[in-house]
Order: structure tokens, then C-alpha cells, then sequence
């Protein structure tokens, strides 16, 4: 064969391809692919369940991509056939549109030695809970001298313009109306009472934040001084020193489980199980629930300590008792009524 | 504008060609990159709006139907579309005096000048936009400025109300309404004013007779650059915004991330694309008019 122009052309082409799209060359052989939630959250994975993985299967290639749950799902969902990500992490509500679409292969459970150490109610064989997120009120106690004890505190006339909420886009916006309607007699199926708590809200409240990250940054700026808010979204603000407490609502933290999904036709599936099994692990949980991550374990091995102990229970009888779970089958049913709802009732 | 930028570069710089009527292939990569990664989604996203429901099942004009059917959804297309009046209002307003004052300045105070328009375009949106949230916030600059001289009594609220987006969006989009205006007004021929002066015109009615209309295709590029631009601010509207000013392309960030409701979200990003496109257009005929204007 003669080397001309064109051939030379044509081999640092295809090199050029190689190099920009790998998948080309090792279909087989990408990184596993881990789509985490941003903030603390990546960086807890990225430093305890990562290397967890990596020692126990071979130094495996592995790559976290943080992102929102229904980001995922936008992504699996655009390329079903090959999806960009292995392992997914699911909110309750994005979980089960996540399944409905069949957008998951189901998690190996009879080969897995920590499954069934799991809480039962993180025992799901579509993807196994692998750890909690909890809602309460988070308050300056610069600003908020008594701590809040109650959802009925928001109502409180000293706090006027100094409520904080988000919209129902996110699941702390959609959860906190729920739990509100079930406190003034609603529920999953009746949201009515809570739209009438807003409007009754309406003289306290400073700010409604874009997402729950906006929101918890309000605090930094003095914008607002006490609201709905997820125990782990304040931790970065307290480690760098802002002044916010979290406090149990008497009538109980609102919970939701955080699922971990392997995407249906990955090329990495045992990979992605095996990294859903680091995540399960009670040496990996209990490091997770330590300073700084305070991550809330679902494995029942795990013995709660430190601020966990503290702050959301002192031990998994005491999670029970004090957890409330919604039904996010009857909410997502509703949910789009509802955040139009939200559009045009609620302004400031 | 930038056709004659052109026209005028191509006429001075003009050697004899050789292969004449073949420059066009030179555009090729970049249409067949435009092909691929630009109008092949845009039909997609049409497509999609053709869906009578969120499942994709049958095709339509539901879509369509029920956001026209609706008086909240034109009330959110005409605020999203009256945001850009006032952004590009507010920017030609400050733009304007400080391109002019770049065109009277020494070479020094120009660099100077061109760094500070510049300077905010090499900050990413999102750092630009969060300092506008400390700005506006209750603690923030303003709000503890107003009640040090004891301006107001209690902290006003700024941060998430529509003024307060107005201010971050004309700060944020200012570059682009001053670049086109200095490269406008930096080849306007000084001799034009001294005639018109010589003539016996004021300052001012140089100004509106000469200046002014000379700038015009300056003007209507940094209007529609700038208009375009603090429509589709998804990032300084939500963030400065809040969560309870609905826009258009929150709306279509709701319906497609947090509903799924994809056909939907595809048909409200079609009226929001085509409305903008309307108002581009006019402005684009503005334009056109006003080169008639001045070869006239």
C-alpha cells in the first residue's frame, strides 16, 4: 500500500474520533458512571462510598456526574438504548416515574450481603434505600431565640417577612405542603388545607426560593430567618460557621428515602451493583453519618451517634417513631395540578 | 451592523480572485455543524409539540389549545416578553452615556473603559448573578446603606421581586448592549458634528439631529443582543427572581424536568420562541430602516 495524502488523512481522522468518542474503541470497558446529587452529597460519595468500592472491586474505574434526580432521568430517558449513567440516585417521587418508564433493571438482591441488613422500609428490590433525608424547621438562633417546635410556629406573628419557603418543584417544596395538609386535615389526596395555610402565611413569608439550595443560602444572606429545611442542607452552612439549627417538628420530621438504580441496559451492571452494595455497607453508613456528612443510615447495623443521635433519633426504634413518610404514588398523581396551583396562587 | 462591516472590510481588503463564486464551501463545516447539532433538535422539539398528550401517543394541536386556553400562560409570555422591554430600556439608557464617554476619551481612559465593559463578560453569569443576591438581600449592601442614612426604617424587600431583577439583569447584560454602541460610535465621523455645530446647532440638537440617528444600527444590535439574552436569563431570573416570578423558560424548565410533560414543555418553548423571534424581527426592521436612513 502506497501512503498518500488521503490515507494519512483518513487514519489521523478516525484517530482523532477514537480519541474524542473512546466508547468507539471499548464499548464495553467505560467508566461506571455514578450520578450523585450535588454539594455536600458528592462529596460524602466521592470520599466514603468511592474508595469503599474501588478497594473491594479491583481499583475500578469510576466517575460521579452530580446532578438532580429528575436530570437523571431526563438523561436515561433520552437514550434508553445506551444510557449515559449506571447508577442513579432517586427521590420517592422521581423514583416511581423512574420505574414506571422502565428506566431500571432490578438490584440483585438474593446475592447481596447487606440488603437485608437494610431498615424494611429501605428494602426495595427495584433499587434498596440507601439513606434518608429528613425534614424539619431549620431557624437562625441568632434571630430565633425560642427553637421552633411545631409547623404551627411559621404562623407566628414575630416572624413576619422572615419565612422562607420553596416552590413545589422541588420534593422539600412538594413534601412541606403535603405535610402541611395533613396537619390542618388533609392529605396526600386533599391539598386544599394547605393552600389555605399559605394564603394565611402570606404576611410571613420573605422569600420563595428557586430550590432548596437557594433557600438554605438565604439564611447567609439574612433574608430569612426560620423555614421548612433539609437536616442536610444546612450542615455545609453550620460547618462554615452560619448560625442554623434544625428542629423536630412535634408532629414528626418528614422522610424520604434517597434509592440507589442501576440504568436498564448498562454496560456495567455488576459494577453498578457492587457500587449500590458499597453504599450499603454499615462500615460505609456509619462513616457517612459521622462529621462532617451526617448522612441518616438505613442500614439497621449502623448505631447512631454524634448530631444523628441528636438531632433526628437516637436509634432505629426512635427513627421510626419519629419518621412520617408520605405516599408519593397518590402525589405524583397530583402533582402537576398542584405546582400549576402554585403558579398562580402564591405570590409575594 | 455586521453586514457592513463586512462589505466595508471585503472592499478594502479585496484582492483579485481566483476561484471565484467557491468562497461559499468555506461555510460547509459550519453548516453541516448548525445541520446536526442545531435544526435537527429545533424539528425534533417541533415534533414533539405536534403530541396531543404528555404520554406521546397521538399527534395534535392539544398542546397548543390549552396554552392559549389558559389567561395565566399569556400573562407569562407577555411578563417574560415585557421583562426584556425594560432590561434593554434601562441598558440603552446607562449604555448609551458611557459608550459616548469611551468615544471622547484618551487612549488610557479608553483601555480603562473597555476593561470595566469587558470585565464582568469573563465572570461566569452565575458568580455575577450571587452577587447580586448579596447586593439585594436583607442584610445586603443596599438594604444596610438605606438604613445607615436612615432612608427607611425597616429592610426593604429587594432580593426575589421584579425590580430587583431588572437591576441584575441590566448590570449582567450591559456588555452587550455597549460593545455594539462603542463600535458605532467610535466610526462616526467627528467632522459630521463640527459641521453641525458650524451650522449653528446646540449640543443637544446635534445630538437627536446627527449622533443619534447615525447610531441607530448600533443601537438596534445592542437592543436586540441584549433583549434576546435577558428574555432567555434562566439563571439570573431564577436565582434573583425567585421561585414565585414565573417566566418562560422556568415554565419550560418545570414542565420538562420536574412533570415530564415534555409535548407541553416543547409547545410553550415554541410560542416563546417565536415571540421572540417577533420581536427580533421588528427590531431588525428598525434597523434596516435606519440604514436607509443614512445612506440617504
Amino acid at each position: 500500500m502506497t501512503l498518500n495524502r488521503r490515507h494519512i488523512l483518513a487514519a489521523s481522522l478516525t484517530l482523532g474520533a477514537m480519541n474524542l468518542f473512546p466508547g468507539l474503541s471499548w464499548a464495553q470497558a467505560r467508566k461506571l458512571v455514578f450520578a450523585t446529587f450535588t454539594g455536600s452529597w458528592e462529596e460524602a460519595h466521592r470520599e466514603v462510598i468511592v474508595p469503599h468500592f474501588r478497594k473491594a472491586n479491583g481499583n475500578a474505574d469510576i466517575v460521579l456526574d452530580p446532578m438532580l434526580s429528575v436530570d437523571m432521568i431526563a438523561k436515561v430517558a433520552a437514550a434508553k438504548n445506551s444510557p449515559p449513567i449506571d447508577v442513579m440516585l432517586m427521590d420517592p417521587g422521581p423514583r416511581l416515574t423512574l420505574i414506571d418508564q422502565g428506566l431500571t433493571a432490578p438490584f440483585p438482591t438474593d446475592a447481596s450481603k447487606n440488603y437485608r441488613d437494610l431498615l424494611p422500609v429501605a428494602q426495595l428490590p427495584e433499587g434498596p434505600g440507601i439513606f434518608f433525608q429528613a425534614v424539619g424547621i431549620t431557624y437562625n438562633p441568632e434571630k430565633v431565640k425560642t427553637p421552633p417546635t411545631s409547623w404551627d410556629d411559621l404562623w407566628k406573628p414575630e416572624y413576619k417577612g422572615r419565612v422562607g419557603i420553596t416552590n413545589m418543584n422541588s420534593t422539600l417544596g412538594t413534601a412541606f405542603m403535603v405535610e402541611l395538609a395533613k396537619i390542618r386535615g388533609g392529605g396526600e389526596d386533599n391539598i386544599d388545607p394547605a393552600f389555605a395555610a399559605l394564603k394565611e402565611l402570606q404576611p410571613n413569608l420573605g422569600a420563595v426560593a428557586p430550590n432548596p439550595g437557594a433557600l438554605a443560602t438565604l439564611f447567609q444572606q439574612g433574608q430569612i430567618d426560620i423555614s421548612p429545611g433539609n437536616f442536610n442542607a444546612i450542615q455545609i452552612l453550620r460547618a462554615r460557621g452560619v448560625p442554623v439549627e434544625f428542629a423536630k417538628p412535634k408532629t414528626g420530621t418528614i422522610a424520604f428515602l434517597t434509592t440507589a438504580h442501576i440504568a436498564k441496559n448498562t454496560p456495567n451492571a455488576p459494577l453498578a451493583a457492587a457500587l449500590i452494595e458499597s453504599a450499603m455497607a454499615p462500615e460505609v453508613q456509619t462513616k457517612l453519618m459521622q462529621a462532617p456528612f451526617f448522612v441518616i443510615p438505613t442500614n439497621g447495623k449502623v448505631k447512631m451517634e454524634g448530631d444523628i443521635a441528636k438531632m433526628i433519633a437516637k436509634d432505629q426504634e426512635d427513627l421510626k417513631a419519629s419518621f412520617v413518610f408520605h405516599d408519593w404514588s397518590i402525589i405524583n398523581k397530583n402533582r402537576a395540578a398542584w405546582i400549576e396551583r402554585f403558579n398562580k396562587e402564591i405570590k409575594v | 451592523m455586521v453586514a457592513s462591516t463586512a462589505d466595508t472590510v471585503a472592499s478594502a481588503h479585496a484582492p483579485p480572485k481566483p476561484h471565484a463564486g467557491l468562497e461559499w464551501t468555506l461555510a460547509l463545516p459550519l453548516t453541516a455543524f448548525f445541520a446536526v447539532f442545531f435544526v435537527t433538535p429545533l424539528l425534533l422539539l417541533v415534533v414533539v409539540s405536534l403530541f396531543a398528550d404528555s404520554e406521546m401517543t397521538r399527534f395534535g394541536l392539544d398542546q397548543y389549545a390549552k396554552f392559549f386556553g389558559d389567561a395565566f400562560n399569556w400573562k407569562v409570555l407577555g411578563s417574560t416578553l415585557f421583562l426584556g422591554v425594560k432590561v434593554t430600556a434601562l441598558t440603552l439608557l446607562f449604555g448609551y452615556p458611557l459608550a459616548w464617554l469611551y468615544t471622547r476619551s484618551g487612549p488610557r481612559m479608553q483601555s480603562a473603559l473597555i476593561l470595566v465593559v469587558i470585565l464582568p463578560l469573563l465572570t461566569s453569569v452565575v458568580v455575577r448573578t450571587f452577587a447580586w443576591v448579596v447586593i439585594l438581600g436583607r442584610d445586603g449592601i443596599v438594604n444596610n446603606l438605606l438604613l445607615t442614612l436612615g432612608l427607611a426604617e425597616t429592610p426593604l424587600r429587594l432580593l426575589y421581586t421584579e425590580n430587583g431583577l431588572v437591576a441584575a439583569l441590566v448590570q449582567v447584560q450591559m456588555p452587550l448592549m455597549v460593545l455594539p454602541l462603542i463600535t458605532t460610535l467610535t466610526r462616526l465621523d467627528p467632522n459630521l458634528l463640527d459641521a453641525s455645530s458650524a451650522l449653528g446647532a446646540g449640543p443637544w440638537r446635534t445630538f437627536f439631529k446627527v449622533t443619534l440617528p447615525l447610531s441607530l444600527p448600533g443601537i438596534v444590535a445592542g437592543c436586540l443582543l441584549t433583549y434576546a439574552a435577558s428574555v432567555t436569563a434562566f439563571i439570573t431570573q431564577s436565582l434573583v427572581g425567585g421561585g414565585q416570578l414565573l417566566f418562560m423558560p422556568q415554565y419550560i424548565y418545570q414542565q420538562t424536568i420536574t412533570l415530564h410533560n415534555w409535548p407541553f414543555a416543547a409547545a410553550i418553548s415554541m410560542v416563546f420562541m417565536v415571540s421572540v423571534l417577533g420581536v427580533v424581527m421588528l427590531l431588525n426592521l428598525l434597523g434596516r430602516a435606519s440604514k436607509g436612513y443614512i445612506h440617504a
